[in-house]
């Protein structure tokens, strides 16, 4: 129902920048996940769009007005927040009910839309206790019902599933994201979990100290990273970086040996995720190094070597067994072998049609 | 191998000494304030003290009868209900202000208004006496009621702004996407949320106004506008000398309340006391 | 899930029912915004500037002057010049640093001891309330308690004739250290509960692991208190002892009631010098005078004491 755009917005606190110069479109009905290490401005982006921050410089658009002036209680916006931020002295039936209250929307009409929010995240039966009664779990979703009720012009989630354990947030996030598809509603979610954004979103933006990185599909994100910083932080175990040098086709390290393209020589870091490893017993292979640990997490197993001076993660067969400072070399798939500027960090493409961009 | 005490360094006896003693000290002096009000006159001031005095009601007759109790009583109620009324309506913004808005001189301003219970009464005594006489205010419960007011407001304003530091931002930043406005999000979030200091704030404000000696004295000439603080010393004068026994009985009555409200904000007393300062 | 595909369904209609929203969006006024905050503020700061604004420029006006009644003469500096070799002045002066220091440093020490002792200790809850009763009581009243047994009833002089120490009658208003005593003790008696109720509160909210990590390496209580609790309640400490330290050095009531400044002006405050010269001899602009001074002093002492120690509790 809304599309979102930042035009040239920065936001500046005394001598700290927080947001430079950030432009994006969230397209209508959109679900947009901003990513990021903490201080990294994906809050204050989120804050500036609910209207509790004021952009120092810029636009924030909304259904195609500038709201920069637009109070938040008037921008017709629902946000979640990571402490849930229910009022404690009212019931959660009373936290459902505020912001129809404070939109001035008939009593006769109130009763029904409370309801029909709580049944929407399970919580019909809890509408009479307090906030302080209820279970994280149960806290979230009071939340979730409260900004549905009102059906928002747009969503903001500010880390709304930090707060709970492992496996309570994996079930809320597919609540979520279901409750989102169903309202088609554009929604901002912003997080610092990368699992958390490739599940949910329908694009990502990453962002690091107030600058956008990447945006993208999180496929695009995870298979045609635009940087090192975005390499290293979207995948889990996260991919492996090894600086070395490139020459005439062949790029070395301490430890590793590998091809790439003939135009991409100086001080390069290679790149290559866990998952696109290979251990071999013999013939060619692009790593030596021995083992330095062994993680077995029932699903797989993670192997730890140790090349040189710096580590790097290999995903296994899940029965592999290693011993501590066993030789052990390794293939990478051709395909998935990424290259980068090691000073800039910029990814370096030899053939720029290839990938998926 | 010697079996070890679980704490030690901690000596029993010696502890319990200590506290009883000093219990002792604290107790001993009520007890005899206690005895001094149900004793007869003629067993006050005698060449020897009498510890076991015989029981009677005199002081009770003679309050009843000769002391306007309840005006003192109903002035004391008017003017230190009054004053905390003034405080909360005055002090709940300013506490709002400075702890929820970012804006230029407002630590400043808060130092200010903490400093001003630093203030000994003293100071302002005369230039108060002059102004309240000026205004036609001598001798009345209003103008107890706005120097109480005065006097306890920084007290006030520091309590509940440390309780309301501790309401999560969040909140607020909710109920302002939910629609609401600043003043109802004080009014139907923020205030509710820091109830516990503001009944503190209340409490210890009313004890420091019903205690308030200094002002009431220079401000209160007769019975409409003593106070029960200020009346126990005007028991002093006429021929009968101190009338101790009553002094002894009425404040031991004014001690009962005080001691209920005290146990209502157990809790939060060290906080209050501190003005926010330690959160206990 | 299948409850959520149900009520979806029904949800999705509702909306421009329920979102009266074709009017314009309402611009906030950005004047008014950036006011409000002051505001909020503005009443409670004008109601105390009233009370210490005015009354101090009132006070630094009338300390020129020498007020007869409803008579003010000009004098220009006499006021302060009088006040600076009026030993009566200094000796109050001096009285209040005396007293109020014993005093002070006094109930800190038996605040600490009795917390030490009763923060672990299971009657804690007993113990807070019987230290506390003292300080309930009202000060005019306490003031009397003490007033009928060290003077009018003697009871102090006959309990130590009791216990031998003494023979005869001790004249407590005739002597200036024992006249100072009871000012002493009654301020012990009903603010020492103050700073022990601060201690233990402080005491007792205190990070429990580093204690139970200091027992587990070793230390004994005495040594655990010393080393570890102490240091980390410093900045409680400060704010107590600041805040006790300011009500102590203006002392009254009990002045007013007890001693009356007797013998000879040794146990008059400067709260008492004031209101003396103002009330009873009805010398205004001299009272005025020593009412600017220690308006001076508590300003300095705001700034350089107050400010660092409130500021250092707040962590």
């Amino acid at each position: 129902m809304a599309r979102i755009e930042l035009r040239n917005v920065v936001k500046r606190y005394g001598s700290f920048t927080g947001v430079r110069r950030m432009d994006l479109d969230i397209a209508d009905e959109e679900f947009l996940v901003l990513l990021g290490p903490s201080g990294c401005g994906k809050t204050t982006t989120m804050r500036m769009i609910a209207g509790l921050e004021e952009p120092s410089e810029g636009e924030v658009v909304i259904g195609g007005e500038v709201v920069n002036e637009v109070d938040a209680r008037d921008r017709d916006v629902a946000m979640v927040f990571q402490g849930y931020a229910l009022y404690p002295n009212m019931s959660i039936y009373e936290n459902i009910r505020f912001p129809l209250r404070m939109r001035g929307i008939g009593k006769s009409d109130q009763d029904a839309l409370i309801r029909r929010a709580a049944e929407m995240v399970e919580l019909g039966d809890f509408l009479d206790r307090k906030p302080g009664a209820l279970s994280g779990g149960q806290r979230q979703r009071a939340a979730l019902a409260r900004a549905v009720v009102r059906q928002p012009q747009v969503f903001l989630m500010d880390e709304p599933l930090s707060n709970l354990d492992a496996k309570l947030r994996s079930s809320m996030r597919v609540q979520i994201k279901h409750l989102q598809r169903q309202l088609r509603i554009t929604t901002v979610y912003v997080t610092h979990d990368q699992i958390e954004a490739m599940t949910l979103a329908d694009r990502i933006v990453i962002m690091e100290k107030g600058v956008i990185r990447q945006i993208g599909t999180p496929d695009e994100i995870y298979s045609d990273p635009a940087d090192t910083f975005v390499a290293g932080f979207i995948g889990a175990p996260p991919m492996n970086l090894v600086e070395g040098k490139a020459e005439n086709g062949r790029f070395t390290a301490p430890g590793l040996v590998a091809a790439c393209p003939p135009d991409i020589s100086g001080r390069i870091t290679l790149g290559v995720r866990p998952e696109d490893c290979r251990v071999v017993t013999d013939g060619p292979a692009e790593l030596a190094g021995a083992v330095y640990g062994v993680e077995p997490t029932g699903e797989t197993t993670y192997l730890t070597l140790r090349t040189g001076e710096t580590l790097f993660e290999v995903k296994a067969a899940r029965d592999a067994r290693f011993d501590l400072g066993a030789p052990v070399k390794i293939c990478f798939d051709p395909e998935r072998i990424y290259f980068f500027d090691t000073e800039t960090g910029v990814r370096l493409r030899a053939q720029p049609q290839r990938s998926a961009a | 191998m010697e079996k070890r005490r679980k704490s030690k360094g901690d000596n029993l006896v010696l502890r319990y000494l200590v506290l009883g003693s000093w219990a002792l000290f604290c107790l001993v002096p009520i007890l005899w304030f206690l005895s001094i009000g149900f004793r007869p006159r003629t067993e006050i001031i005698t060449p020897e003290p009498i510890y076991w005095p015989t029981f009677s009601l005199d002081a009770w007759r003679l309050l009843l009868a000769d002391w306007p109790i309840f005006d003192y009583l109903r002035n004391s109620v008017v003017a230190v209900t009054g004053s905390v009324v003034i405080d909360l309506i005055l002090g709940i913004p300013a506490a709002y202000s400075l702890t929820r808005y970012e804006y230029r001189g407002r630590d400043d301003i808060g130092f200010y208004i903490l400093s001003t219970r630093m203030m000994a009464p003293a100071i302002v005594a005369i230039p108060i006496f002059f102004l309240f006489r000026n205004m036609g205010l001598l001798d009345s419960v209003w103008a107890l009621m706005l120097i109480y007011a005065a006097v306890n407001l920084s007290i006030v304003v520091w309590i509940i702004r440390s309780y309301m530091l501790d309401i999560p931002k969040e909140l607020e930043d909710a109920a302002r996407t939910d629609g609401a406005g600043d003043l109802r999000i004080l009014w139907e979030i923020i205030i509710p949320a820091c109830l516990p200091g503001i009944i503190t704030a209340s409490v210890i404000a009313a004890i420091f106004a019903i205690n308030e000696f200094l002002f009431t004295l220079l401000i209160a000439s007769t019975k409409s506008a003593y106070t029960m603080s200020v009346a126990l010393a005007n028991f002093t004068g006429g021929s009968d000398g101190v009338i101790y026994n009553a002094i002894a009985l009425v404040s031991f009555l004014a001690f009962l309340p005080i001691l209920v409200l005290i146990v209502l904000i157990q809790k939060h007393l060290s906080r209050g006391l501190t003005m926010g300062a330690v959160k206990g | 899930m299948a409850v959520l595909d149900q009520t979806g369904g029904v949800a999705r209609a509702a909306p421009d029912r329920a979102r009266p929203r074709e009017k314009a969006l309402r611009r906030r006024s950005s004047a008014l915004r950036r006011a409000f905050p002051y505001l909020l503020v503005a009443p409670a700061v004008i109601y105390l500037l009233g009370i210490t604004l005015y009354p101090g420029a009132y006070a630094i006006y009338q300390s020129f002057y020498l007020v007869r009644f409803t008579e003010w003469i000009p004098v220009g500096f006499d006021n302060y010049v009088e006040l600076w070799s009026d030993s009566e002045f200094w000796q109050a002066l001096l009285n209040t640093l005396i007293i109020g220091g014993i005093a002070l440093a006094l109930e800190c020490v038996i605040a600490m001891a009795l917390a030490f002792f009763a923060y672990r200790d299971a009657l804690i809850r007993v113990w807070r309330i019987v230290f506390l009763m003292p300080m309930l009581f009202m000060p005019s009243a306490v003031a009397f308690v003490w007033k009928l047994a060290f003077n009018d009833g003697r009871v102090i002089s006959d309990l130590l004739r009791k216990i031998g120490l003494i023979d005869g009658n001790l004249d407590f208003l005739g002597n200036v250290w024992l006249a100072r005593s009871t000012l002493i003790v009654a301020d012990l008696w009903q603010w020492t509960p103050f700073l022990f109720i601060i201690f233990v509160a402080a005491l007792q909210s205190q990070d429990q692991e580093v204690e139970e990590a200091a027992r587990l390496d070793g230390a004994s209580w005495p040594a655990i208190f010393w080393n570890v609790s102490l240091p980390m309640i410093r900045p409680v400490i400060a704010v107590a002892v600041v805040l006790r330290g300011i009500d102590i050095t203006t002392m009254f009531t009990n002045v007013f009631i007890l001693t009356k400044g007797t013998p000879g002006g040794t146990t008059e405050t400067i709260s008492y010098f004031i209101y003396r010269q103002g009330f009873q001899t009805f010398n205004f602009g001299y009272a005025s005078a020593a009412a600017v001074v220690m308006l001076v002093v508590t300003i300095l002492a705001a700034q350089l004491v107050v400010k660092r120690a409130f500021r250092s509790g707040k962590a």
